[in-house]
């Protein structure tokens, strides 16, 4: 099975070097998040990914989730793992501290949450859903229903989940049908069948609380009538611990193609009792506050996966020996050459690479974002990153979870048959990576909401926040000798960037079909603009250090070389992209749908 | 015909008032009659000498601080000459055309009759502005002289803007009186004239008086909140936003019961009207209370100021006020633009709509061969006279004649026979490209323009544009002359209207004579497109932002030296790129009603196709201004950075935007023949126009001069931080750039100060703050 060691050299280069990390404590909130806080952090979040969660995640792919009588069993290990995991505090670590939380930047939690994708995805997906109910629930409860249920699930002794899709509906909510009946004592009675519910019913916390969308008796009809309540399994008593049972019980989990070791539930709710979190019919509010930060973190699951298909891929390519070099023998002391000679194991190599360290840094910029936006004491300046994530956000979702697969595709392909019998444990890497691409809203769905929301919103003040300081970094750079290298081929990507932003913008005000049609093409070419733009600035910050003392690692001359293979190799993909969205959608929407 | 050159508006009350000034925009010399002032009335009295023109000298004082403003210019308010009706009667002699606007009482305007028939001289017209008392009643017992000279012109309020005035002639007029006031009515006062049957409330109240009724009784009755109604009767139906209870707000509350009470006389017994004429007690008390609308303290909306500006809606269930919701209407939100799905929504919305609008159309039926003979003066009259988009048979055509009639029968209502007539037919179609309406006889009679009138609508029915784009087209306006009309949304100026405008002055070259640039959108144009504009700001589109200045600066040069004379056509706004179009024609022929202006630094830019160099060079060689380089660039700084908008075609030759030689069309329909013509007279002989003389500009130290004006504003709170910005360039450009006094800045190089000034302020913050408020909100940021 693959090893896997955190990457934490790349990840301090990314988080101190490339975005100036040690200005957060800077920030009100952060005081003391220095350096010599967060160093330790990642060493610790490191240690317990490598030898806790790591090692679980090859039985657990294989052992799955087991379902009898309404309970359901987390693979062997799982529970002791979840164990250290709480008393290490991880579940923690982002949560507010007034809540018993440790308040992380989000600059540093995107880190650890890589770290844990790559360990153990399905792991990760219990404390994950758990976080996720715990935003909504903060960002819209009560203070009684903060009070009563935050703590706990801040410190991991009862998880969360979040209900929204049932069996006829997923992408559109809208057609909603789940109940929910006021009763006279403040609470509701809630009445449906949810789908698809990650860490619905699981063995890991002595309570789970579900943030379930239902519609009230006087609801309009559509989005606009859907409520968010919140349904414990057991009611808490008067002490707060776990009494009797609540209505809402697991009906089934679901067999799936990855992350066998999450248990996808079925969940009934049968006149269950639950609260009301927020507004009647303002469901979608609260429950979009905690879905942008989960397509942030989705986005960092196919970037963990692809780091550990690279190191997985890197290792075998040394050690396998196979064949000899096209251009002579260059280990004579071997029956053969190890397979990282030919050139078209290195270009995948390299490929998984780029994708990975550039997709690192798209992330760490989106995560600094969202810590200006909710830190920083200008409200310019956080209104400003607000808009800056609103952007990203589909971006991040979905380039990063498709090449996530394409990453972790090339991982099995380097490994050739061996990639593909489970052991080594590469092929698990791009099954589990699949769901990655279609929940939390799928990827074609992320498109939508980039040329369909994000794009026309405020007149298209949004895209300000990502065009002009790229922009200003091209006009600052191209002239310049050592960097115009790198700066001249972005430049180039970005000018169509711009133009099919135009188009797409203009094509899609007199035919949505038209922006629908260029939707998924122009997000790879906007994210694959984004990942030369960070890659210059990569490059920007090393190339002083090529050679020099920091360099004994070769650090810096590996960091400017995957550059100039991403420019090279890579960005070039955005010629076939500008050239499909200038197409137009008519050979799309042309096609006779009884011709299919 | 008799000629009038010179008329007497007696009585200066609101109507008498503003339609002597618009005799005077006219330029035709009007003499203001009311009654003697009492003692210790008026500005200039004292109690020893009393002014006895006090009344009438008041009214043209308040006129010249009204807003909007009933005079176009200053000038025009000095052709009023003012008295009274005891001593000044004698003034009345030399005019051609008596107007009476005294209060509507038979006894008083009889009286007053019998004085002016005493001074006047042969031949001239008397007319009253009554809006309800029938000529045959005015005229009774009266001499026949006086009855043959006398005609009913019924102006709308306010005089200046409200284009339709209502003629009724009585049995006696002679059809000289009648041809000499609609005459002069057309062509200087710009009317459009609906000649009425001497009917009350002639066309356009006796209806629109209905459907406001209508519109409020309806309300009450089904229990709506107001906000829903106007949403409902407003833009649906192509009348104004301000719906109906925002128009009552507007002209009075306190104005209806008499409107309703005198038309309730006049009418007989069994008209409609008095089955909706019941009384609103919640509205008396209103009134009562001073709550009579905008004029007073609140109407059915008001702002509350002890509650911090709050806006608030009267309920009509409890006649309190509350504070103002969102109108919620979904049988509107779900009617697309269909007038049927609205007025067939199974709600109490879609229910109400059609009880207003189906007793309202059924109404307008049944005044026809009663109030007017031929449906399009209903539809005119409504039109012009309440600005609805559509005239009722305009609406019937889109909703359906027979699903009209069937509606009605099914709510039990009585169809009216013009619709039995119009049974399967519209009332309007196009046939061979002329549009015609159907008559009373069910027989089909082509719309026939007057004298004098070519509409672009028209010549579009019957050609093919000689070219064209998505956002501009070219016309053949025959006699050789070549049409260009903006054709995008709103006529905002984009990239399309630029290669088109190229385009056609290649093609007029080749194939015209002349070149005139008009449309008949409610504006000729309010500038570049904003949204194109910032859109592409906000991608960093620098490249491409700069090449549509220069695509403007190049199109708009090219059209100033034309081998052809161009002739600019005017009417409503025409600002920012708008107005530098106009700037660039061989002479402008201008709607009266046009406002221009450099309005760029509202939105944080400047002037960037010719719009500074224009008004420099056109200030500097203007003869009106003190020697030097300065006076020139500070008049220029003065329009361009305060974003001045002349409130007239007149005002706007004060400010240059117009020159001495361009013409001023009063009637709108008018306004293209009149360019047509303009263009056509400089054929002849023409000679494409020498660039202007290189000028010698202050350079830097005039920039300086200027910037320290700003600054002084800055520190009053006159003027925010980004105005001095924004002012900052144009100055830069005004004085010059670098230059300095010694050397002269050509046409070119002020064309390129104003590109690259215009770059560095598209790329500002404030300047995109700016752009983006006013897409989002239509109200400027003041940043």
């Amino acid at each position: 099975m693959a090893s896997y060691k955190a990457p934490l050299r790349d990840m301090r280069f990314v988080l101190f070097e490339l975005m100036g990390g040690d200005d957060l404590a800077s920030l009100p909130g952060y005081e003391e998040f220095t350096r010599d806080l967060i160093d330790p952090v990642l060493e610790e979040a490191a240690k317990v990914c490598e030898e806790v969660l790591h090692p679980l995640n090859r039985s657990g792919d294989e052992e799955g989730c087991t379902f009898e009588n309404g309970v359901v069993r987390t693979p062997k290990g799982f529970i002791e793992a979840y164990k250290t995991f709480r008393d290490g505090g991880w579940t923690s670590i982002a949560c507010d501290p007034a809540y018993g939380g440790q308040g992380l930047p989000k600059s540093v939690n995107t880190l650890v949450e890589e770290m844990i994708c790559s360990a153990n995805l399905s792991f990760g997906m219990y404390p994950g859903l758990s976080h996720g109910a715990y935003v909504s629930l903060h960002g819209y409860g009560s203070d009684e229903l903060k009070d009563a249920y935050l703590p706990k699930m801040v410190d991991g002794t009862w998880s969360g989940t979040m209900c929204l899709t049932e069996p006829h509906c997923g992408t559109d909510l809208g057609l909603l049908r789940t109940k929910a009946v006021p009763q006279d004592d403040g609470s509701y009675k809630i009445t449906g069948t949810k789908i698809f519910i990650s860490a619905g019913e699981h063995d890991l916390t002595e309570n789970i609380i579900h943030l379930v969308l239902a519609r009230l008796p006087d609801a309009p009809k559509g989005v606009k009538g859907i409520s968010l309540f919140l349904v414990p399994k057991f009611m808490p008593d008067s002490d707060g611990n776990p009494g009797p049972r609540n209505g809402v019980a697991c009906g089934s989990i679901e067999h799936k193609m990855g992350i066998k070791a999450s248990s996808t539930c079925v969940m009934n709710f049968d006149d269950a009792t639950g609260w009301l979190i927020g507004q009647p019919h303002k469901g979608m509010q609260a429950m979009f506050a905690m879905m942008n930060t989960e397509r942030l973190s989705v986005g960092i699951q196919g970037l963990g996966l692809a780091e550990a298909s690279y190191q997985g891929a890197v290792t075998y390519a040394r050690e396998r020996i196979q064949g000899r070099s096209l251009t002579g023998v260059k280990h004579p002391d071997k029956a053969a050459d190890p397979i990282i000679v030919h050139p078209d194991v290195r270009r995948m190599l390299l490929t998984q690479r780029a994708y990975v360290e550039g997709c690192r840094a798209l992330g760490a910029w989106a995560a600094r974002a969202l810590d200006l936006q909710k830190h920083h004491t200008d409200p310019a300046v956080q209104e400003e990153n607000e808009e800056f994530v609103a952007l990203i956000t589909p971006v991040i979702k979905a380039l990063m979870t498709d090449l996530g697969f394409e990453a972790t595709n090339l991982g099995v392909q380097v490994f050739g048959g061996h990639g593909f019998i489970r052991e080594h444990g590469m092929e698990q890497y791009v099954r589990d990576c699949r769901i990655a691409q279609i929940y939390e809203g799928t990827n074609g769905v992320q498109a939508l909401d980039l040329v369909g929301r994000k794009l026309p919103a405020k007149a298209g003040r949004n895209l300000r926040r990502f065009f002009h300081p790229v922009a200003e970094y091209i006009e600052t750079h191209v002239e310049d000798d050592t960097m115009g290298e790198f700066v001249q081929p972005l430049a180039k990507a970005f000018v169509r960037l711009q133009q099919a932003t135009a188009q797409v913008a203009r094509a899609g005000m007199a035919n949505p079909d038209e922006a629908g049609a260029a939707a998924t093409d122009y997000l790879r070419l906007f994210g694959l603009t984004a990942l030369a733009y960070l890659w210059a600035r990569m490059v920007e910050v090393s190339l002083p250090k090529v050679g020099g003392a920091d360099d004994s690692d070769g650090f810096y001359t590996a960091k400017v070389n995957t550059a100039r293979f991403y420019m090279e190799r890579v960005l070039p993909q955005t010629n076939g992209l500008f050239a499909q969205i200038m197409a137009g959608g008519k050979s799309i929407m042309a096609f006779d749908e009884a011709a299919f | 015909m008799a000629e009038i050159n010179k008329v007497a508006v007696i009585g200066a009350g609101v109507m008498g008032a503003g339609i002597a000034a618009h005799v005077a925009n006219a330029g035709i010399p009007v003499v203001l009659l009311d009654i003697v002032a009492p003692a210790g009335a008026g500005p200039q009295s004292n109690g020893s000498n009393p002014n006895r023109n006090a009344i009438a000298e008041g009214a043209v004082a308040k006129m010249l601080k009204t807003d909007p403003a009933p005079f176009m210019s200053k000038a025009a308010a000095k052709l009023v000459t003012t008295g009274n009706i005891e001593d000044n009667l004698d003034l009345l002699a030399d005019c051609d055309w008596i107007v009476e606007a005294v209060i509507e009482r038979l006894d008083i305007k009889q009286s007053l009759y019998a004085k002016v028939d005493a001074v006047r001289k042969k031949g001239s017209v008397v007319s009253s502005n009554t809006s309800t008392i029938p000529l045959a009643t005015l005229v009774e017992g009266l001499s026949d002289s006086f009855a043959e000279d006398f005609v009913i012109t019924h102006f709308f309020n306010p005089p200046r803007y409200m284009r339709l005035l209502e003629v009724v002639g009585g049995a006696k007029t002679k059809a000289e009186a009648l041809d000499a006031v609609s005459t002069f009515a057309d062509h200087k006062l710009g009317k459009s004239v609906v000649r009425c049957k001497d009917r009350p409330g002639f066309i356009a109240n006796r209806l629109g008086v209905y459907w406001l009724q209508a519109a409020v009784v309806e309300a009450f009755d089904a229990g709506l909140d107001i906000e829903d109604v106007d949403a409902i009767v407003g833009k649906p139906m192509g009348i104004p936003k301000t719906g109906v209870f925002g128009l009552l707000d507007l002209v009075g509350l306190d104005l209806m019961p008499h409107v309703n009470a005198s038309l309730a006389a006049a009418l007989p017994k069994d008209d409609p009207f008095h089955a909706m004429n019941r009384p609103l007690p919640m509205v008396e008390k209103m009134i009562a209370d001073g709550y009579t609308g905008r004029k007073g303290k609140g109407g059915f909306y008001r702002v509350n100021r002890a509650k911090n500006k709050a806006k608030e809606s009267v309920d009509l269930a409890t006649g309190e006020y509350r504070a103002t919701k969102r109108a919620n209407v979904e049988a509107v939100k779900s009617m697309g633009r269909k007038l049927t799905r609205l007025l067939d929504h199974d709600s109490e919305h879609g229910r109400y709509a059609w009880r207003v609008l189906g007793q309202t159309l059924a109404y307008a039926s049944a005044l026809v061969g009663d109030a007017a003979d031929e449906i399009e003066s209903i539809d005119e009259a409504m039109r012009l006279g309440y600005n609805w988009k559509f005239g009722p048979f305009e609406l019937i055509d889109q909703i359906g004649v027979d699903w009209l009639a069937a509606k009605l029968e099914a709510s039990g209502m009585a169809v009216p026979a013009i619709l039995k007539t119009a049974s399967g037919k519209t009332f309007y179609r196009v046939e061979n490209g002329t549009r015609q309406v159907l008559g009373m006889d069910g027989a089909y009679r082509d719309l026939v323009r007057p004298d004098g009138v070519v509409m672009l609508a028209d010549i579009k029915l019957k050609s093919q544009p000689v070219l064209k784009n998505g956002s501009a087209a070219l016309w053949d306006i025959g006699d050789g002359v070549a049409c260009f009309e903006f054709t995008s949304k709103m006529n905002a100026l984009d990239p399309d209207i630029m290669d088109l405008l190229t385009k056609s002055i290649r093609r007029v070259k080749k194939d015209f004579k002349a070149l005139v640039v008009y449309n008949e959108g409610s504006n000729f144009s309010v500038g570049a497109n904003l949204g194109l504009a910032i859109f592409a700001a906000n991608i960093a589109a620098w490249t491409e932002i700069e090449s549509l200045v220069a695509a403007g600066q190049q199109a708009y040069k090219a059209l100033k030296y034309a081998p052809f004379p161009v002739v600019g056509a005017p009417s409503g706004m025409a600002l920012g790129g708008g107005c530098e179009i106009l700037l660039h024609c061989d002479a402008v022929q201008a709607h009266a009603e046009t406002y221009m202006g450099l309005v760029e630094v509202g939105v944080g830019l400047l002037p960037g196709w010719g719009g500074c160099k224009e008004m420099l060079t056109r200030w500097a060689s203007s003869g009106k201004l003190p020697k030097g380089p300065m006076p020139a660039v500070g008049k220029a700084f003065e329009l361009i950075s305060t974003a001045t908008v002349a409130k007239s075609a007149a005002e706007a030759k004060e400010q240059l935007f117009l020159r001495p030689h361009d013409g001023i069309t009063m009637n709108r329909y008018r306004l293209l023949a009149d360019a047509k013509a303009k263009a056509l007279s400089m054929v002849d002989g023409y000679q494409i126009p020498e660039p202007p003389v290189p000028l010698a500009l202050p350079g830097p130290s005039g920039k300086v001069a200027l910037e320290m004006a700003v600054a002084g504003f800055q520190r009053l709170g006159k003027a925010t931080p980004h105005d001095g910005v924004v002012s900052g360039e144009v100055a830069n450009v005004l004085s010059g750039g670098d230059t300095d006094v010694i050397k002269t800045v050509d046409e070119d190089a002020l064309y390129d100060l104003e590109r690259e000034a215009f770059m560095r302020l598209v790329r500002h913050p404030g300047t995109l703050a700016r752009v983006e408020h006013m897409l989002l909100t239509g109200k400027p940021l003041r940043n």
